[in-house]
């Protein structure tokens, strides 16, 4: 993309209330990040990591982010929601909703609140997060994110906390022209503290959501985060996670992807202390003419630390799943252990999966390895579930549900993430058998 | 009344392929055990495949019909549902699907088919945990997927589990005994004698002998380079594993 096609952004820029109460070293992170954007623009099929993404929804005409707030009351719909307590925050487009949220009392030690309300009463917290971002923001999306974010969330928690209750972050985007929402967000998970988030992006019309997310797990900390996205057909996805795990700290990530026309997942996992672990579980739904990329980069400069993978697709229609995994194992890494799994289950003639795992291995003594299957529904499993009586389209659904579950079935997230996970699959898989 | 099911001059071969069953006249009525046996190749799975409905074969000439219907017109599931059922050689493992929830869907869809009231979790349950006790299967079966990390022997009593669950009218067991060992035999042949009902017809697809030692067949038949070539009563069996399948062949 030339300069010329990010003219319409420099514009919004110069356009944005200076009130917007940004300290001055953010507003030099959101200067420099949008020069930055203006001079390189949009990916496009050239860079190798961007090859297979069709970008066209943003490229035809710039969507510009939101200036407005949401008109009326919105809803919650009671599903996006866990059935039990948590610690809720909704945003809506892009913005701190407070007459949404719930984030109940918090046990000393946990801050948690929305970006902008980190600025105020946690500026050090926050700098630290969106210095992150700022040094990520030689990738395009993440520099538009940081020049024009409205708000997001931070979670922190002091070293030692054990935060029970699940957080929950519900992002509910309502635009019925094309719109923006911006989103930088962070978690700090002190050494040995333990907690477990779940984002969840709703809406309706065509949003753009571009989210930037940084994770920050400290020895010996443990979290477990669960994202579902489920926005509408006619929204754009774009998010990525910065993540970076101390000596054995673990991250346990799922990710459930049903919604958006195109959506995006770039996870970038640094394993950077010994004997840490991560495990990547995800599952991506689509139909129509749905098109999902789910991109792990996860980076191992430590020794003994292992690394799961485990991701399927089930593409309908005309959709494209994308899986792009790469590990790295830098020299000294040794006695890493990796596995990349990507299963796709491919429903018509007219869908397509793409799936690249790959490898770079620089350290001794390391167990890693990947697989990828693209296929049909078993036969065999059909038949034997038709010839105990059960319909094909019942039989149909329950192989697909099967499958589609596997990807995040394995994730340990505990019971309440999982029951919604769960839920979120159940109502796609609903949608999925009322259209047949 | 019409016979359970009457097989006249079945030819059946593998789509696009070699003919398997060169002609094969059959009946069972309602309330007879059935045994066929035969050397390997003699076609005795294809039978059984082509009774349950399974794509890949094709039928060239002749008729089956089950109840004075025509079996033949009927897709797999619609069998099940009027009663049909075939005990797998190889069950078929599916990972993520659970053994309760399958089999309560496939209860309830015959259920449904005959105009009964579907069975709540409550009430299946109970009906599930009184069988598995008579077939001496662990209750961690329910919580497993179908199949999934089972062993041969416990895939088999899998099967006459099912078969015992949804009680078909007309039962065909392809194997069923092969690769048991003499407990597992005798726990599956005691469900299979548990089914034998007036109303219900058993087919027993065997190589040996041996699981006719625990079910009495009323007829035995030899399959034979696709054709039914020597039917007896119980005794012909006897006769067989003595004397081997050879003699028979050539008479065809």
């Amino acid at each position: 993309m030339s300069a010329a096609s990010a003219a319409p952004f420099v514009t919004a820029f110069q356009a944005r209330r200076p009130a917007e109460g940004d300290p001055r070293w953010l507003r030099q992170h959101r200067e420099t990040a949008l020069a930055r954007f203006a001079e390189r623009g949009y990916p496009t099929r050239r860079d190798e990591a961007w090859r297979f993404t069709d970008l066209q929804p943003l490229t035809a005409k710039p969507i510009l982010p939101a200036t407005d707030q949401a008109r009326g009351a919105p809803i919650l719909p009671a599903d996006a929601r866990l059935a039990g307590p948590s610690h809720r925050l909704v945003l809506v487009n892009g913005r701190y909703d407070t007459r949404l949220s719930a984030p109940g009392a918090l046990p000393p030690g946990v801050w948690l609140g929305s970006t902008a309300a980190a600025l105020e009463m946690r500026p050090n917290v926050a700098r630290a997060a969106l210095d992150d971002v700022a040094s990520a923001s030689d990738q395009a999306f993440a520099a538009l994110g940081l020049a024009f974010f409205s708000d997001g969330f931070i979670l922190a928690l002091e070293p030692g906390i054990v935060l029970d209750t699940p957080v929950e972050i519900i992002h509910l985007g309502e635009a019925p022209t094309p719109r923006a929402f911006h989103l930088c967000n962070a978690v700090i998970a002190g050494e040995g503290s333990r907690a477990s988030l779940i984002e969840t992006f709703i809406g309706s019309g065509p949003c753009w959501s571009n989210v930037t997310t940084i994770l920050d797990i400290g020895a010996g900390a443990v979290l477990r985060h669960a994202k579902v996205q489920d926005e509408a057909p006619e929204a754009v996805h774009l998010s990525r996670s910065f993540a970076r795990l101390h000596r054995a700290a673990r991250y346990e990530g799922v990710t459930l992807t049903t919604g958006a026309r195109l959506s995006r997942e770039d996870i970038r996992v640094t394993m950077a202390g010994e004997d840490a672990r991560l495990s990547l579980n995800g599952a991506y739904l689509l139909r129509g003419q749905q098109e999902a990329t789910i991109a792990p980069i996860v980076d191992h400069q430590a020794p003994g630390a292992t690394t799961v993978e485990r991701v399927t697709g089930v593409m309908t229609d005309r959709s494209h799943g994308i899986f792009l995994g790469t590990v790295m194992v830098r020299p000294g890494a040794d006695r890493t252990d990796a596995r990349q799994t990507n299963r796709n289950l491919l429903l018509d003639a007219g869908a397509t999966a793409t799936t690249k795992p790959e490898l770079t291995i620089l350290a001794e003594d390391v167990k890693c390895s990947h697989g990828a299957t693209v296929g049909d529904l078993d036969a065999a499993s059909l038949f034997y579930l038709l010839a105990r009586g059960i319909d094909e389209p019942t039989a149909r659904l329950m192989l697909i549900e099967a499958f589609a579950a596997d990807g995040i079935d394995q994730a340990d997230v505990g019971d309440a993430l999982s029951a919604q996970l769960r839920r979120r699959l159940d109502l796609w898989l609903d949608r999925a058998e009322r259209r047949e | 009344m019409a016979k359970l099911l009457e097989i006249r001059d079945l030819h059946v071969r593998i789509a696009g392929g070699r003919e398997i069953l060169r002609g094969v006249d059959l009946d069972v009525g309602a309330g007879e055990v059935h045994a066929i046996m035969g050397p390997n190749g003699a076609g005795k799975s294809t039978l059984s495949c082509i009774l349950a409905g399974r794509p890949g074969y094709e039928v060239t000439r002749g008729s089956v019909l089950y109840q004075g219907r025509d079996l033949l017109a009927l897709s797999p599931d619609e069998r099940a549902r009027e009663g049909i059922f075939l005990a797998f050689q190889y069950p078929v493992e599916i990972p993520g699907v659970n053994n309760t929830y399958f089999l309560r869907a496939a209860l309830n869809a015959q259920r449904r088919h005959r105009g009964e009231k579907e069975l709540d979790a409550t009430q299946f349950l109970k009906e599930v945990k009184a069988r598995l006790k008579l077939l001496d299967i662990g209750e961690d079966l329910l919580s497993r997927a179908v199949n999934v990390g089972f062993s041969g022997g416990e895939k088999k009593r899998n099967e006459i589990f099912q078969m015992v669950m949804l009680a078909p009218k007309l039962a065909l067991l392809d194997e069923t005994d092969s690769g048991l060992d003499i407990d597992a035999l005798r726990i599956v042949s005691n469900g299979v004698n548990r089914l034998r009902d007036p109303s219900r017809g058993i087919v027993m697809i065997t190589h040996y002998q041996r699981l006719l030692d625990y079910v009495a067949p009323d007829r035995v038949h030899v399959l034979s380079e696709g054709r039914i070539v020597a039917s007896g009563d119980s005794r012909l069996a006897g006769e067989l594993e003595r004397r081997g399948y050879a003699h028979l062949g050539s008479a065809a």
